[in-house]
């Protein structure tokens, strides 16, 4: 409609209607399509991908063997008690490594990444929107989320399953020092029924749920930093969101994991 | 001057080597507004958390109202704690209580008032500093000037003989500041208290003083009425009046960390 | 002092700082009293809040412990043994850490982000000078908050994963209904749960000091608010595994 004042431009060509940009979402579909997107498309500098994955190994590693030696060491306590009520407790290490390696380290493992990296990713992205770096980052035209989150998801996704499989080597250590020197299993038997019982397979599911693991506490971790709001109290929030939702998630995902790669005809032998 | 308010005498502070105060010597009397001025990282804060006694110094002792508060235990500090109040440069007020319940909070913990009586003295004092009726305010809704009167508020609500401010304009717009000095000089009529103010705000400064004792590099290099200050012949001081920053060094100073 | 020379001296700084501070709370809880209505209201606020998702976290442990007894004893051709295998590793072991893992990613992350967020923002310092210990005032409440709520949230812990157990192993792992309920409470003592509520109050304790520790001690501003809590969750995390060793150990010899 033509306007009536002088100071009314002249009327515009009409342009072919173009959608508004929108603002990113903060949902968590959305935030980890968009993180995603990021790291199939590159440039993301995978420089930095070794050195936050260094950063997390070097972190969680002591934390990781540190709980799970003692954990492994109830096991040889608990289990041992438990097989000497069927006189078969030559099958202890056989079990306790099935369960170590499929079960308790993956999850163990992963709820101390979330609670030590993790969280470190939450404070350190956190204070970064508090203090306007993101939006800096964004500002000089490179995007935050290919900069500073791809490189943390894929270094976590990079390191946990190594630190799965190295906690799977200490909880069956802390098992056998407890059967062996403790209640004086035979070490050559407590090795025979190790290896007889698992498999490949075994290993190879392990290391698969670290990475799952690994991916989701990396994505959780860094969108919990990433859209974090209202100061100090904000990042403590982001940190406290990180960790509750990690170890919910992880015991859900392990789950669902389990029930598809132990419990189908076949999968375990 | 009758016996002074606070006294330093030779105190010295050094963090992990750094020297911050050094062989300061200084009397506030009692009854006036005392201003510390000085540049960021003058060790103006040190100074206010030794008066407290947050911190302990390495040397020298620290008399407030005659008492060494040094030698005190905790006991002892807590008791002296209670004839001051303090404002802190946010207001530091507590984020999960109201208004109200911060105002209320120092006559909650040492003194026997009942509810209604508590009430009535968090209305009043929160009236004398212009914000009647925001008992049920959270801090968080707050501007930074709100937060700093609740904060004073809640320093002189226990009727404290000396009440000490931290930078009272610091993060403030000029017109805020301005009201904030303006209930500094207001407050210090009506109570007739101790008020001993550390700022690096130099026009607030000279609206608020009755005295003003200048620090720089740890020491206390100038101390006088504001006239005596104003027209002082000090490089040091002349320069910081003339908002040359940085300072002239002094001779042998190390370097300060803000 | 290298690197490698400096870990384990900081480390030892940090534990020599712990049990200072541990030891000023109880004394100056003793010297200024202990806050009752606080700590009703902390012990209320903590019970209340972690309960949801202690619950959620209680019903997937469960689920997980029966596929994980059944994948393991199926091996043996004895995959009724998992009933036994839920009671055993589940009420011992596994529910009282992870109840302690929870509380502590919940409760105690936030117990340490309030108060670095209270130091940052000078609210100790304000205490002091309003001549209030924050000892008394802050951490002790919350330490008895904690421990009184403990006993519950570990026995609902273990009655929800229980139960969530049971699901899976009789409509997913089609496990005798009967025999199940046979096996798990033939293998579960009143020690047993007795050894649990135990564990959980340990663990109670260790979350509200650390994270008091953390919190009290941390550096200003929001970075040390974010470190502080990352320090708290995973020191309270390798703190509880390793009590939860020592107290099988002595318990179960």
């Amino acid at each position: 409609m033509p306007s009536a004042t002088s100071l009314a431009p002249p009327s515009a060509p009409a342009d072919p209607p173009r959608r508004r940009r929108r603002e990113p979402s903060a949902a968590f579909h959305a935030y980890a399509y968009r993180v995603g997107a990021a790291a199939l498309r590159p440039p993301w500098s995978a420089a930095e991908v070794v050195r936050h994955a260094y950063v997390v190994g070097y972190r969680c590693l002591l934390p990781v063997l540190v709980s799970m030696v003692p954990f492994g060491m109830v096991i040889g306590v608990q289990g041992m008690k438990i097989l000497d009520l069927f006189g078969a407790h030559r099958l202890l290490s056989g079990l306790m490594a099935l369960l170590v390696i499929r079960e308790l380290a993956p999850v163990l493992t992963s709820v101390l990444v979330a609670a030590q990296a993790g969280s470190a990713f939450a404070a350190e992205l956190g204070a970064m929107r508090l203090k306007e770096e993101l939006d800096a980052t964004a500002v000089m035209a490179v995007d935050p989320v290919s900069w500073h989150v791809v490189p943390r998801v894929l270094g976590m996704a990079l390191v946990t399953p190594a630190l799965t499989v190295l906690a799977a080597v200490g909880g069956i250590a802390g098992g056998w020092v407890v059967a062996v020197y403790g209640r004086g299993l035979p070490h050559g038997e407590f090795a025979a029924h190790t290896v007889a019982l698992i498999g490949t397979w075994d290993l190879w599911a392990s290391a698969v749920k670290g990475l799952v693991y690994g991916v989701t506490i990396g994505l959780v971790s860094t969108w919990r930093g990433f859209h974090s709001s209202g100061g100090a109290e904000g990042v403590g929030r982001a940190v406290n969101d990180t960790v509750v939702i990690c170890v919910v998630s992880i015991l859900v995902l392990n789950y669902l994991l389990s029930t598809l790669m132990f419990t189908g005809a076949g999968a375990a032998g | 001057m009758s016996v002074p308010a606070v006294e330093f005498a030779h105190v010295s502070k050094a963090f992990s080597g750094r020297v911050v105060l050094q062989d300061v010597d200084l009397r506030i009397p009692a009854g006036r507004t005392t201003v510390i001025i000085g540049p960021s990282g003058a060790g103006k804060s040190v100074f206010l958390k030794l008066l407290v006694g947050l911190l302990q110094p390495d040397e020298g002792r620290i008399l407030v109202e005659g008492e060494d508060l040094t030698r005190l235990d905790e006991e002892g500090l807590y008791r002296l704690r209670r004839r001051i109040g303090m404002l802190f440069q946010d207001g530091a007020l507590f984020d999960s209580m109201t208004v109200g319940e911060n105002v209320a909070f120092p006559l909650r913990r040492h003194t026997r008032m009942r509810e209604p009586e508590i009430d009535a003295a968090v209305a009043s004092v929160l009236a004398s500093v212009g914000l009647p009726g925001t008992q049920e305010r959270m801090p968080s809704e707050l501007s930074g000037g709100m937060r700093k009167r609740v904060g004073l508020a809640r320093a002189i609500v226990l009727d404290p003989d000396i009440v000490l401010f931290d930078e009272p304009s610091s993060g403030l717009d000029p017109v805020t500041s301005d009201a904030i000095d303006q209930l500094i000089v207001e407050m210090r009529e009506r109570l007739g208290k101790t008020f001993i103010v550390i700022s690096h705000d130099i026009v607030g400064t000279f609206r608020i003083a009755d005295h003003i004792a200048m620090l720089h590099g740890g020491r206390i290099v100038a101390r006088g009425t504001p006239e005596e200050i104003r027209h002082s012949p000090d490089p040091v001081v002349r320069a910081f009046l003339r908002r040359n920053i940085p300072l002239p060094p002094l001779p042998g100073e190390r370097e300060e960390s803000p | 002092m290298t690197a490698a020379a400096g870990i384990p001296a900081r480390f030892l700084a940090t534990v020599g700082g712990y049990a200072g501070f541990t030891w000023d709370c109880a004394a100056a809880t003793l010297r200024h009293g202990l806050r009752t209505d606080a700590t009703l209201r902390e012990a209320y606020v903590i019970g209340v809040r972690s309960l949801p998702v202690l619950v959620t976290m209680a019903v997937f442990v469960g689920t997980n412990l029966s596929i994980q007894g059944h994948a393991a004893f199926r091996t043996l051709g004895a995959h009724s043994l998992v009933g036994m295998f839920v009671a055993l590793a589940g009420v011992r072991e596994v529910c009282p850490l992870l109840a302690g893992t929870m509380v502590a990613a919940k409760t105690g992350t936030e117990i340490c982000a309030q108060l670095a967020v209270m130091r940052t923002k000078e609210q100790i310092d304000a205490l002091e000078v309003m001549a209030v210990n924050p000892y008394a005032e802050l951490i002790a409440p919350r330490l008895l908050g904690i421990v009184l709520v403990m006993p519950a949230l570990t026995v609902l812990t273990l009655a929800a994963a229980i139960a969530s157990a049971t699901a899976v192993a009789v409509w997913q792992l089609d496990v005798n209904p009967g025999e199940f309920r046979d096996y798990v409470f033939d293998n579960i003592r009143l020690a047993d749960v007795g050894i649990a509520v135990l564990k959980g109050v340990l663990f109670g304790a260790v979350i509200a000091t650390v994270s008091g520790f953390f919190g009290l001690t941390s550096e200003r501003g929001p970075e040390g608010v974010g470190r502080a809590t990352n320090r708290a969750i995973v020191a309270i995390c390798v703190v509880c595994v390793m009590l939860n060793y020592l107290v099988t150990a002595v318990a179960y010899r």
